[in-house]
């Protein structure tokens, strides 16, 4: 008899969370690629149950940087990416990954530190930042080092600076290669007493978790463009490309474009994305 | 030292509670490596005792191979899953990558050396003459493989339980090719990886609280059967 | 046509033989036992009989067909054996659920499978273990519940390797009188190793006895014991007096044998001039103090060498030209007053010696 009971409840223990665990594994599904910052703003949390709930598809955001993001799209792992490196994704295109580049919202960059700033590099143009930075070789800097876009636009600083990004990165101890996401790399630049380079939002939405402050904040190269690019169906005859085209629509509607605009203004109090629909803002 | 404090009494609380999201993670991590752990036993146990009863060149060889491979690197494991079921892979066309199924496939392949290796030793263990009264008695080979495993019933349940919690521990092959999804793909391990580099400690304490209570049990368990 | 038939089987482990050329046939019905030294290849011929290895040479016929080789034959065959091992172990699980595990594997239903085991825990005398773990037994209750398991499946064939061996006094009379009762019964046909010769004279209709990885001989127990084929089959049944000679005359069936000078006479075949060993069971000598008219043809007057008490007999050493053993009762060793050096008269029968041909 107890062993009966032991039974009923452990096989329902086991279908219990069969049903949890594979829960999805035969709906249709849309995967996704984006790059952290996006993600680890919440901008995706707070579109996901949105666009999931007009288009009745399950979405999967997979966040990753901008280099392994454009990766998955050129194996054909995923349907759609969401990534912030103009030139790259223009490749992405040309090579014939991608169907076409839509560029959806954008922020600036910024260089943050600590709030002494030990350097000396307030409110300098970000090419000079980064020169002071290199030569006093002491004040620590926070690489994403992930070959993300920030990562990107990082090394476009370096070399707008004059710098061959290999001498940078083997410059010394004072330049760190951290290889992880946005928000981590945020946490760890605050735990070194360190500078980095970082996207607007990703900045605001961890800032109560740092103690870093923005350094740098003007300079025309520190535009950051977010696009989307459904993946080419003629490089991946399996993508999901009519569903992807779904989330290009969505994401440069207008209203969605405006909940966009809106997002997180009244939890930081300033705008982490601007909608750009069909005006990509040039630097 | 506060903020470790404050975690810890927030996750507790989330536990407690059976926060709707922690419950839905740590399900799926154990439906995900149990559904991987019982088809890896069901893989692994008509194997090892192929392996233990059959005389051939090269089987002390083979059980070599098999005990090295008790410490496959997860990341190993998951480049390879990861490059044979991406599209551009071999068995890309099945378009399972970032799903609970390539999640299952991969913990197969990483924990069955511990389940092979394990359950030959285990079987080693059993009186040689076990086998010879169980034939004089008339049973086939198969009953005879059967009452084998069941005398050395306790080491080969041992063994399927290491394998057990191999795969809910193991990190790097689930973010690989998982893709560490929301409410999908994500598991107790790329979870807590995830809270921690969001900064986001509560979460993560809660379902580390979760794993090694997990852990604890499977010793417990462990413990129990080996004292048998 | 015999139950089992083996032609020629051989055995080799790691390349050393332990079993050569046997040829045996085994009737049903009949009990045989296999006697001989440790070593001698018992069990690895009760494992070949049992088909639980394949010869490296020869071929075995079970029931009229050849089960050499073919694996669904072998089970089929097997399915109507059991053995009992030398060192019998049981499964990790109740007395009942051991005995019921044959029958399992036979797809026996119930209620009969219930049915038998019962009567084998009943007829083994483990009826009342039936609930307990077999592995918490005495090494006799584990033989008895290795004997039970066997019989539970009713094998047309039973074998046991050395079932006494180990067990004290008390256990080895309870399992006699187990197998005892099955042999009464005589529906199963019994082959037993054992190097407890008595035990075999017992119990078995027929002997084997083995030596070396061979089958020396077979007959009768009368036959073994009384009529040895050599030396080595004499030693081993209990002839002591193992005697070389040569044969020097013949009158009829009557030979004269010179041993060391000494002429001892006997009934024999050879020819004068044929080397022999003649053998003398110690129980068939008589020692006497005064020589007497007796029929028997070979009297020797010597002295005593040697005493020794073996249980109530006494063994007694007469040196008379050659080393004599004779073994007599306790009561007439103290009605002879036996003591070393006594003068003494051993006399025995000519029919009591028994000739073979020397080899070498």
């Amino acid at each position: 008899m107890q062993r009966k009971v032991t039974t009923v409840i452990l096989s329902t223990l086991v279908i219990a969370s069969l049903l949890i665990g594979f829960a999805g594994c035969g709906q249709p599904r849309l995967k996704v690629a984006t790059t952290t910052s996006l993600y680890d703003t919440g901008l995706w949390d707070y579109l996901e149950p949105m666009f999931e709930e007009e288009y009745g598809v399950e979405l999967d955001i997979i966040h990753a940087g901008t280099g392994i993001a454009l990766e998955y799209g050129m194996r054909g792992d995923i349907d759609i990416i969401a990534v912030h490196s103009k030139s790259r994704e223009e490749q992405f295109v040309a090579d014939g990954y991608g169907v076409e580049r839509a560029p959806f919202a954008y922020n600036y960059f910024l260089i943050v530190g600590p709030p002494d700033d030990p350097a000396g590099i307030k409110d300098m143009s970000p090419e000079d930042a980064f020169q002071t930075l290199y030569q006093s070789a002491s004040a620590r800097f926070i690489s994403r080092g992930d070959d993300s876009g920030t990562h990107g636009k990082e090394k476009a600083i370096w070399a707008s600076a004059g710098y061959d990004y290999e001498e940078v990165r083997t410059a010394g101890r004072w330049y760190v290669e951290g290889g992880k996401g946005m928000g981590a790399t945020l946490l760890m630049a605050s735990e070194m007493g360190g500078y980095t380079l970082t996207d607007m939002g990703t900045f605001l939405s961890y800032q109560s978790e740092l103690a870093l402050v923005p350094i740098v904040q003007e300079g025309a190269i520190l535009l950051n463009v977010y696009s989307v690019i459904a993946v080419n169906p003629e490089s991946d005859p399996n993508t999901n490309i009519e569903m992807a085209n779904n989330m290009v629509a969505f994401l440069t509607s207008p209203e969605i474009q405006e909940l966009i605009g809106n997002y997180g203004v009244d939890e930081y109090g300033m705008q982490l994305f601007a909608p750009c629909a069909g005006a990509e803002p040039m630097s | 030292m506060t903020e470790l404090w404050d975690g810890l009494v927030t996750a507790l609380k989330l536990i407690i509670s059976f926060d709707p999201e922690v419950m839905a993670i740590a399900g799926r991590s154990l439906a995900i490596s149990a559904t991987s752990s019982t088809l890896a036993a069901l893989i692994c146990l008509p194997l090892a005792t192929v392996i233990h009863f059959n005389k051939f060149r090269g089987k002390r060889t083979l059980i070599n191979i098999i005990q090295t491979m008790f410490s496959l690197p997860t990341v190993a494991v998951g480049l390879f899953v990861f490059v044979l079921f991406s599209s551009a892979g071999p068995i890309g066309g099945l378009d399972i990558l970032f799903t609970p199924i390539v999640m299952v496939i991969g913990q197969v392949i990483l924990i069955s050396p511990i389940m092979l290796g394990l359950t030959i030793s285990a079987l080693s263990g059993v009186d040689k003459s076990i086998a010879d009264t169980a034939v004089s008695l008339g049973a086939s080979r198969f009953q005879m493989a059967a009452v084998t495993i069941r005398e050395a019933r306790f080491a080969v349940l041992a063994a399927l339980i290491m394998g057990f919690g191999r795969a809910i521990s193991e990190v790097g092959l689930s973010l690989m090719v998982g893709g560490n999804i929301q409410g999908f793909t994500r598991t107790i391990t790329t979870a807590i990886s995830l809270e921690t580099s969001k900064g986001d400690l509560e979460l993560a304490l809660a379902l580390g609280i979760i794993l090694i209570v997990i852990a604890l049990i499977i010793n417990i368990v462990l413990n129990r059967i080996q004292q048998r | 046509m015999a139950l089992i038939e083996t032609l020629n089987i051989g055995q080799k482990y790691g390349g050393q033989d332990v079993l050569k050329d046997v040829s045996l046939d085994i009737e049903a019905g009949e009990v045989f036992a296999l006697i001989g030294p440790t070593g001698a290849g018992k069990t690895t011929l009760l494992r070949l009989l049992d088909l639980l290895e394949t010869p490296a040479a020869g071929s075995i016929r079970f029931d009229g067909r050849d089960v050499t080789a073919n694996k669904s034959l072998r089970l089929k065959a097997r399915r109507r054996m059991a053995f009992v091992l030398q060192k019998p172990v049981v499964f990790n699980m109740s007395v009942y659920d051991n005995v019921a595990c044959g029958l399992k594997w036979r797809k026996e239903k119930e209620p009969a499978l219930r049915q038998r085991v019962n009567q084998a825990l009943e007829l083994s005398g483990m009826a009342q273990y039936a609930k307990r773990n077999a592995r918490t037994l005495s090494g006799g209750e584990t033989q008895r519940v290795a004997i039970a398991r066997a019989l539970a499946i009713a094998p047309e064939v039973l074998f046991l390797d050395e079932p006494t061996a180990n067990l004290d006094p008390v256990s080895t009379a309870k399992i006699e009188e187990v197998l005892a009762h099955i042999i009464a019964e005589g529906k199963t046909t019994v082959v037993m190793a054992t190097h407890n010769m008595s035990q075999g004279q017992r119990l078995a209709g027929r002997i084997g006895v083995m030596m070396n990885g061979r089958l020396l001989q077979m007959g009768s127990p009368g036959d073994i014991f009384s009529t040895p084929g050599n030396k080595e089959v004499a030693e081993f049944v209990g002839v002591d007096n193992i005697l070389s000679g040569v044969i020097v005359n013949r009158d009829e069936e009557l030979v004269t044998i010179d041993v060391n000078g000494a002429l001892i006479q006997a009934i024999s075949d050879y020819p004068i001039g044929a080397e022999v060993h003649a053998l003398i069971r110690p129980e068939d000598v008589t020692l006497a103090l005064h020589k007497d008219a007796s029929s028997a043809r070979n009297t020797f007057e010597g002295s005593i060498a040697k005493t020794f008490p073996i249980g109530a007999l006494v063994r007694v050493e007469v040196a008379c030209g050659f080393p004599l053993f004779a073994v007599v009762t306790k009561r007439s060793a103290e009605d002879l007053d036996l003591a070393v050096d006594k003068k003494i008269y051993a006399t025995f029968k000519a029919t009591a010696v028994h000739i073979i041909k020397r080899w070498n």
